[in-house]
């Protein structure tokens, strides 16, 4: 695939490199000198100094021919333009936008909802197939960690399923068993997808795999059974009472967002005693600056927000923010993130969850001790990939400091799989079938070895990450 | 010459001349021949200024500004509290000009304090108007005005502004006029139907009438020297303690319920803590009053009557509080210091301020034991209405600064301090009965006649919140060099300007500076150069 990159900043530069390794021809542009000889130095792929929004550049570059566009730039204004540019002329080519501002994200949504229904056949808002908002992404990932107790990080496939990242503690059944017998023990129903050990080993689970005390798995199982999970993990949990939140800008405030339109339907649901467990959590807010704090009292008025530095320690001394249930370190400084969420678990917080830079910061997360490591840019070449592996790709989650990949998609008609029984199939230890689905529109459900794959269906697999021909055996290439 | 200040004057006075029609009508009605005149005259004479303006009138209306909104406002109650007298002074039931001004003061302001001891005495067209000068002035006879007459609505939101009560002034359509006339309409509504419930119960056909402008103005005039309580119909009373308290709710609820937008009115802070005060009042002073079981009905309505008529400041009796037990007469006493919403016909400092400014003591008590958290003060859902709290600091600062002015005048008349301080409370407050000397039983009418004056320029105060009286006094009497309305001459355009300074009550004209006038007062007169002679325009 032809594939051009406008931006050449770290998320930019991270999706090229990503890229390349799939063997695709990427031109990566940007205006900026010194970021254009770095990415030159460091990528086997074209890079070209130019403004990205110049289509007469664009197109000396050979746009005509590309099969995408990803736009990376700091402007979501650029970034936007450049795609209803290229669309204008090329409405062939796909077009991936990055749109951090929450509004336009928004509005593009709603406008693609009503165009739907009124005209199939329009064109998407400024000809942008997919826009992406890493802040929201990461905002829902630590809304549902949160959710889910912070006992790990929770990929949701759909609304009934997901995967749960979950370490395993002392007294638990599973340490020594070997996963053949698994379904033995009593209410077992899970599938185990991978296997990350102590000492940093990642695998796929076959027969023989056993797990030892501080292993991680991640477990694909229904988001309603999440808990129920931790009695065999046995991680341990600790009810939510009492949440700080650092850092209130982007991702902060989407949180507060999404935390203040749970507590309005905890509200009711408290009422009648319905409420899941941690649905209703008292919340302190951390910044540094005292306009945003302004803004954000005057924005959730049922949160309480303290103006300060989150490493004074008199200011952590004077709110008792040691004793609280949950850290959520979620400013812009990735690195500070890391180590507040590390130093207040040292002191005494029970759970943390750090926003990173990206999925690589994962494991030193895990040694520093913060339950949950949400990665940032990560998220954004995750869904990149997913829209530029195929239309019949609809997601992809690298997981395992991106060493394997969970890959969502349509079962090609042409494919070599199709009719064919899973048993039949399956290579144990190199991929694995965790969620089938024959007819679009119902729920998933735990494939069989029996179950008889069908074209067209909806499928989840695990891959190591960059195996495209797998990918492709399933969904096929275009 | 101040010409459109003049303009607008004059069509306000025929008005109010033509509301006269009413009482014509009753007077005619109810064959009180000597009346009549007393009351064509002034109309008459209202309608001939009205028209002689209106026939004058070529310009466009001008926007007004802000220094020339108050004044022009300020102005515009003064004259018609004379006009209003007019009637009651024609009529021969008052002794005294002085009288029949106060009378008419303590009408419009909505105050309800009469100089009268016998009222029943007088003429029921007389009573009427008296009742009725409340029901205008309750919600303004600007805002009546702008609503009625289509020149005024422009620029007529910075009259209504002057004119209306609170800190937060909105306008509830995009038009002024529109809200206004709005406005109008939901008053005379709840009128209507107060008037018609109590003629239901058992009144007097215009004796309800006069009741329920009496109580939608929340003034207190009666056509009865005992007050509502006279009639003897507890139906009636339940009716009134209903309709005070309904008059002193801000209007613009009702059209936010009329407008189906319910949730904004659940969430108004302002009623929320009416309503709570309302409720602590009467159970606590119930509580207080009630010796008996068996008595407790006759008490909670003596008690919900009286605590309705204060908190809304009408004035309107049944009962003489002075005749509590101390402890209840607390509540009533803390009471005059409350009034009722801001936008509503009440006076008083107004719930929204009390409201504001014990949230922000809770802010300040929470910041000692927080220091580093960030607060807000949110009203009616809002957050962010800090800005609020100096504005709402100062006008208390000022308000108590008129009661002690007030009860200093009062003690130099020869009054006992608590009668003073209580009078002051009153007066300021537009409630009407006070303690003491000045309770509900007893009148106004044996002050010396300089205290009545003082106390109609407290009235007015309290009316028009202070700062708009301040302002037309301050600029008036102790500025006289600044010209309090000035406008660009119509026929000479070439930076010659005509003020009007009413301070000498007499034209000037003053050479100016062509770049220097944007229509800002302040700007006129800096950089005015005095021509040698005066010459009257």
């Amino acid at each position: 695939m032809k594939i051009f990159i406008i931006g050449a900043g770290f998320t930019g530069t991270q999706l090229a490199r990503a890229l390349v390794l799939e063997r695709n021809n990427v031109i990566l542009i940007d205006n900026d000198p010194e970021r254009v000889r770095y990415a030159s130095d460091q990528l086997d792929c074209t890079v070209l100094e130019a403004d990205g929004n110049n289509l007469e550049s664009l197109e000396e570059a050979g746009i005509a021919s590309a099969d995408a566009l990803v736009t990376l730039t700091e402007d979501d204004e650029i970034n936007m333009i450049t795609c209803s540019l290229v669309d204008a002329v090329y409405p062939r080519i796909q077009k991936i936008a990055r749109v951090r501002n929450y509004a336009y994200y928004t509005a593009a949504d709603v406008a693609r909802r009503r165009t739907k229904s009124a005209m199939p056949a329009s064109r998407p808002l400024y000809g942008i197939d997919s826009m992406l908002n890493p802040e929201v992404e990461a905002a829902d990932a630590i809304s549902v960690a949160l959710e889910h107790g912070a006992i790990g990080s929770v990929i949701e496939l759909d609304a009934d399923f997901g995967i749960t990242t979950l370490s395993i503690g002392e007294g638990s059944p599973l340490v020594g068993l070997p996963f053949s017998e698994l379904p033995k023990l009593d209410g077992w129903h899970y599938l185990v997808a991978f296997v990350e050990s102590g000492d940093g080993t990642t695998s796929l689970p076959n027969g023989q795999t056993s797990l030892a005390v501080g292993d991680q798995i991640g477990i694909v199982s229904r988001l309603s059974e999440i808990s129920q999970l931790v009695a065999y993990t046995k991680t341990p949990q600790e009810k939510l009472r009492r949440v700080v939140v650092f850092g209130a800008d982007r991702v902060g405030s989407l949180l507060l967002a999404r935390q203040q339109e749970k507590l309005h339907v905890a509200r009711w649901k408290r009422l009648f005693g319905i409420s899941a467990p941690n649905s209703y959590q008292k919340v302190l807010v951390v910044d540094r600056d005292p306009d945003l704090c302004r803004e954000t009292v005057e924005r959730f008025p049922d949160v309480r927000v303290l103006c300060g530095d989150v490493t004074d320690e008199a200011l952590l001394t004077e709110e008792d923010i040691f004793s609280c249930d949950l850290l959520v370190a979620a400013s812009g400084n990735y690195e500070l993130n890391l180590v507040t969420a590390a130093y207040l678990k040292s002191r005494g917080v029970k759970k943390t969850i750090a926003l990173t830079a990206n999925s690589s910061y994962g494991d030193i997360a895990r040694k520093l001790g913060v339950d949950v490591a949400v990665p940032m840019r990560g998220t954004v070449v995750d869904s990149i990939l997913g829209h530029l592996r195929g239309r019949r790709v609809e997601s992809v989650h690298s997981v395992c400091n991106r060493r394997f990949e969970i890959v969502e998609g349509y079962i090609s008609p042409k494919s070599p799989v199709v009719g064919k029984r899973l048993q039949d199939i399956i290579d144990l230890g190199a991929y694995l079938v965790l969620l089938y689905c024959p007819v679009t529109g119902t729920s998933y459900e735990m494939p069989r070895g029996s179950t008889v794959l069908k074209a067209d269906a909806h499928v989840v697999l695990i891959t190591p990450a960059g195996d495209t021909r797998l990918v492709a055996r399933f969904c096929g290439k275009e | 010459m101040a010409f459109s200040f003049l303009r607008i004057l004059t069509y306000v006075l025929g008005l109010v001349g033509t509301s006269l029609l009413l009482p014509l009508g009753i007077a005619i009605w109810k064959d009180e021949t000597s009346a009549i005149p007393a009351f064509l005259v002034p109309m008459l004479s209202g309608w001939g200024v009205a028209i002689t303006f209106w026939l004058r009138a070529h310009s466009r209306p001008r926007v007004f500004d802000v220094q020339h909104a108050f004044g022009t406002v300020g102005g515009i109650w003064i004259a018609i509290c004379l006009f209003g007298a007019l009637p009651l002074y024609f009529s021969g039931c008052f002794p005294s000009f002085t009288d029949a001004v106060f009378e008419s003061v303590s009408g419009f302001t909505t105050t309800g304090a009469s100089v009268l001891s016998d009222v029943e005495r007088l003429p029921i067209s007389v009573n009427l108007w008296r009742c009725e000068t409340h029901w205008l002035g309750g919600l303004g006879v600007i805002a009546l005005a702008v609503a009625l007459i289509p020149l005024l609505g422009i620029g007529g939101f910075r009259l209504i502004k002057a004119e209306t009560t609170g800190p937060d002034k909105a306008k509830l359509t995009s038009l002024i006029a529109n809200t206004a006339k709005m406005l109008w309409f939901i008053y005379m509504t709840l009128t209507a139907v107060q008037a018609f419930l109590l003629w239901h119960v058992g009144m007097e056909a215009v004796d309800a009438l006069a009741h329920a402008f009496s109580t939608m103005g929340t003034g207190g005039f009666s056509t009865r020297n005992a007050s509502v309580g006279a009639f003897g119909l507890p139906t009636a009373e339940w009716i009134c303690t209903a309709f005070m308290l309904l008059a002193s709710v801000n209007f613009t609820l009702y059209y936010r319920v009329l407008t189906g937008r319910f949730g904004e009115v659940s969430r108004d802070s302002e009623l929320r803590t009416l309503l709570a005060l309302v409720f602590c009042a009467v159970a606590f002073a119930t509580a207080v009053e009630c010796s008996s079981w068996s008595e407790i009905g006759t008490t909670l309505r003596s008690v919900a009557f009286q605590v309705a008529s204060i908190i809304s400041t009408t004035g309107f009796m049944t009962d003489d509080y002075l005749t509590w037990r101390p402890a209840a007469q607390v509540v009533i006493f803390i009471l005059f210091f409350v009034g009722g919403s801001s936008g509503s016909t009440a006076g008083g400092i107004k719930v929204i301020r009390w409201t504001i400014l014990g949230k922000q003591l809770r802010n300040e008590l929470r910041r000692i034991l927080h220091p580093h958290e960030v607060f807000t003060l949110s009203i009616n859902g809002c957050s962010g209405r800090e800005a609020f709290v100096p504005v709402v600091a100062s006008f208390v600062f000022v308000y108590m600064l008129l009661v002690l002015a007030t009860t200093l005048a009062g003690a130099l008349a020869g009054l006992d301090v608590f009668t003073a301080f209580t009078g002051a409370l009153s007066m300021v407050g537009n409630v009407g009965p006070a303690f003491g000397g000045l309770g509900p039983t007893s009148n106004y009418g044996a002050l010396a006649a300089p205290l009545k004056w003082f106390y109609m320029f407290a009235m007015l105060a309290g009316r028009l919140e202070i700062y708009t009286l301040l302002i037309l006094v301050g600029r008036t009497c102790f500025l006289r060099n600044h010209a309090l309305f000035c406008r660009t001459s119509e026929k000479s355009s070439e930076g010659r300007h005509v003020c009007f300074s009413s301070g000498r009550e007499r034209a000037r004209s003053y050479e100016l500076d062509p770049h220097s006038c944007g229509h800002e007062d302040r700007a006129c007169i800096e950089t005015a150069v005095k021509v040698g002679s005066t010459e009257d325009k």
